[in-house]
């Protein structure tokens, strides 16, 4: 006999385009990458390149030498000078970014803490550095001792293979961590709407007097659903290549860096879209079936839409790295995967088996859906 | 033919102590219904019609007894039993995002109807509901009646074999509902056997070849109409559900 998925599946499509509510979720998540991208790509560039006239305003409330004066000017600092009474009110009213007093040999930074200060400080301390070894080197010299053997009486190198660049590397992860939410958040109200919604509405009962298979009703429901996801997923990946692209160019803290996916880590991520739909849109089904209104069904997929997040969440805190075990875990290895596609360095193997854990949850998932619709229960919940 | 054999449905409830209890909805039901036939199933609210039709439609298992149609049973020919049904109740509810046309299309497929027959069947069941002017339009913006139509439609596109009517002319207005009537008698001319359910007795009166009385889950009695006001000695099935009922109103 012929399958009804496709009827069905048809069915959920119109509904489903026809609800702006649908729509909106499937688009509202998507929409927000690009600015989340360009927004906090922005503001860490900001915080990164920012003129050093915003922040080099420094007051000495003491005489300086010739020689502080050069190497002041050397750092950077534009010096201001006045007595520590005039400082202080020139620095609430923010017309220099902090001040130094001296007594005898002792300076201290007056300042509280906010955005410029920190700058200034830093600033500051580079100029204290440099004076001190100036000091050092003149005390040295004096005793016939030459600096060089004192100050550099050892050397110390790093060898520490450093990031290619931690705000692209943040971005990516952020935005791919962004992507799995759009894909949650977008799941949830067609699942839903197909499940209890209908059961709401009074049209399961009519679908159940068709002849129709309930493998054929849950098979159809389940790919309408997907489609949704799948759909939000191309489209936030769409975004955020588009957007990475965008800030590659529009942002001086990624010019030592490339944002642009290669085509095989495309195709990765493709893949990793795909099968994190169908996985949640899967769950959705199954948890929103057992409710008997389209309220109790959200209530009951919150914690849902938190047990997708909390993995990604974790993993990227504790800077989780994947293993072959670990691409078993369904959530955690789609947020593993995501990583490793964003710092190019994606293993088939543990791409292979994520797709086999998330094919395995998916059948026994459908399976409980269909037997449940084989039972009167589905209807009248006891 | 129709035939139901001793059918029991048990439901669990709580009673007042908020302690679970087993009841009975339909108890040892058992009747024939034959093509050409319209058999009323009467009876008060709760009295156990919709649950009875709810398990000959297929959408409640029974707890025991036998359902066959043609002498095919739901455990083993539930999709062949289904495609020679249609049900419809006064609850019956339709996809309101799809126009007339796509659900009527969808009906058409999902009872297989042949590819080439579907633009003419969609066509005829149009003309015969007088459905031309809203045929395209989306279900949701349908007047109450003119959704039952569409309703009735997507009973009549395939052709089935048996009709299942629970109180679908409750709550509809005197043309809507006489839509619905007039539709059961042209089907049962054409042979069809159609099961209808109402509290309506005087509706049932006109329109039924047969009448089966239930109370309380239980059937208290089947026959012709003029049969039973003869053998209660009443004028009108009303008078006779009350004489058979032993003038008990109580709905418990």
């Amino acid at each position: 006999m012929k399958s009804n998925v496709w009827s069905i599946l048809k069915k959920e499509i119109k509904e489903m385009f026809r609800d702006k509510k649908s729509l909106s979720m499937m688009l509202i998540l998507p929409i927000m990458i690009p600015l989340l991208v360009i927004g906090m790509s922005a503001f860490f560039d900001s915080q990164m390149n920012k003129p050093i006239e915003d922040y080099n305003k420094i007051g000495f409330a003491y005489e300086m030498s010739d020689v502080e004066k050069d190497i002041a000017h050397e750092v950077g600092i534009d010096t201001v000078f006045g007595s520590e009474k005039e400082l202080k009110r020139k620095y609430l009213k923010e017309k220099i970014d902090l001040y130094v007093t001296k007594e005898n040999n002792r300076y201290i930074i007056h300042g509280s803490e906010s955005d410029n200060t920190t700058y200034a400080t830093a600033l500051a301390d580079s100029y204290f550095s440099s004076y001190k070894e100036y000091l050092q080197n003149i005390s040295l010299t004096n005793y016939h001792v030459s600096p060089k053997e004192i100050v550099n009486i050892i050397t110390v190198e790093k060898d520490i293979v450093e990031s290619e660049n931690f705000f692209a590397d943040y971005i990516t992860n952020y935005a791919f961590l962004f992507i799995i939410m759009a894909i949650t958040v977008s799941s949830t109200y067609p699942a839903t709407d197909a499940t209890a919604g209908e059961k709401e509405r009074g049209t399961l009962e009519t679908l159940l007097t068709f002849p129709i298979k309930s493998r054929d009703i849950i098979v159809g429901k389940f790919l309408g659903v997907s489609l949704s996801s799948i759909i939000t997923g191309v489209i936030s990946l769409t975004l955020t290549i588009v957007s990475l692209l965008a800030a590659n160019h529009m942002f001086k803290i990624y010019e030592d860096v490339n944002l642009m996916l290669s085509s095989e880590s495309m195709i990765f991520a493709f893949l990793v879209i795909i099968a994190y739909s169908l996985l949640i849109s899967g769950l959705c089904i199954a948890i929103a079936s057992n409710s008997k209104t389209f309220k109790e069904a959200q209530s009951a997929l919150t914690p849902l839409t938190f047990l997708s997040f909390f993995p990604s969440f974790v993993a990227f805190m504790i800077d989780l790295k994947t293993t072959t075990l670990l691409s078993f875990v369904p959530f955690l290895n789609f947020t593993l995967l995501f990583t490793d596609i964003t710092s190019h360095d994606v293993n088939f193997i543990h791409v292979i088996c994520m797709l086999f854990s998330t094919i395995l949850v998916i059948i026994v998932v459908l399976s409980i859906i269909i037997k449940q619709y084989k039972s009167e229960n589905v209807l009248f919940n006891k | 033919m129709l035939e139901v054999s001793q059918l029991k449905k048990k439901f669990i409830r709580y009673n007042s102590k908020r302690k679970k209890e087993e009841f009975l909805a339909d108890n040892d039901i058992s009747f024939q219904a034959k093509e050409g036939e319209i058999i009323g199933i009467l009876g008060p609210n709760g009295a156990g019609k919709t649950t009875l039709l709810r398990m000959i439609a297929g959408i409640l298992e029974p707890t025991s007894g036998i359902i066959a149609f043609d002498e095919m049973n739901f455990k083993s020919n539930e999709i062949e039993i289904k495609k020679n049904i249609a049900y419809l109740s006064g609850n019956t509810k339709i996809y309101h995002s799809l126009s007339t046309y796509e659900l009527l299309k969808m009906c058409c497929e999902i009872y297989h109807v042949d590819q080439s027959l579907v633009e003419s069947r969609i066509q005829e069941v149009t003309n015969i509901l007088n459905m031309k002017e809203f045929l395209y339009n989306r279900i949701g913006r349908l007047s109450t009646g003119q959704m039952q139509r569409v309703n009735i439609a997507r009973c009549l596109v395939h052709d089935p074999k048996y009709y299942i009517f629970d109180e679908a002319t409750n709550g509809l207005d005197i043309i809507s509902s006489q839509i619905i009537l007039n539709f059961m008698k042209e089907e049962r001319k054409k042979g069809k056997c159609i099961l209808y359910s109402t509290h309506y007795m005087e509706e049932a009166e006109n329109i039924c070849d047969r009448v089966i009385m239930i109370n309380k889950g239980v059937v208290i009695k089947e026959g012709t109409p003029d049969m039973i006001k003869h053998e209660t000695g009443t004028t009108n099935l009303r008078d006779a559900f009350f004489q058979l009922i032993g003038g008990n109103i109580s709905e418990k």
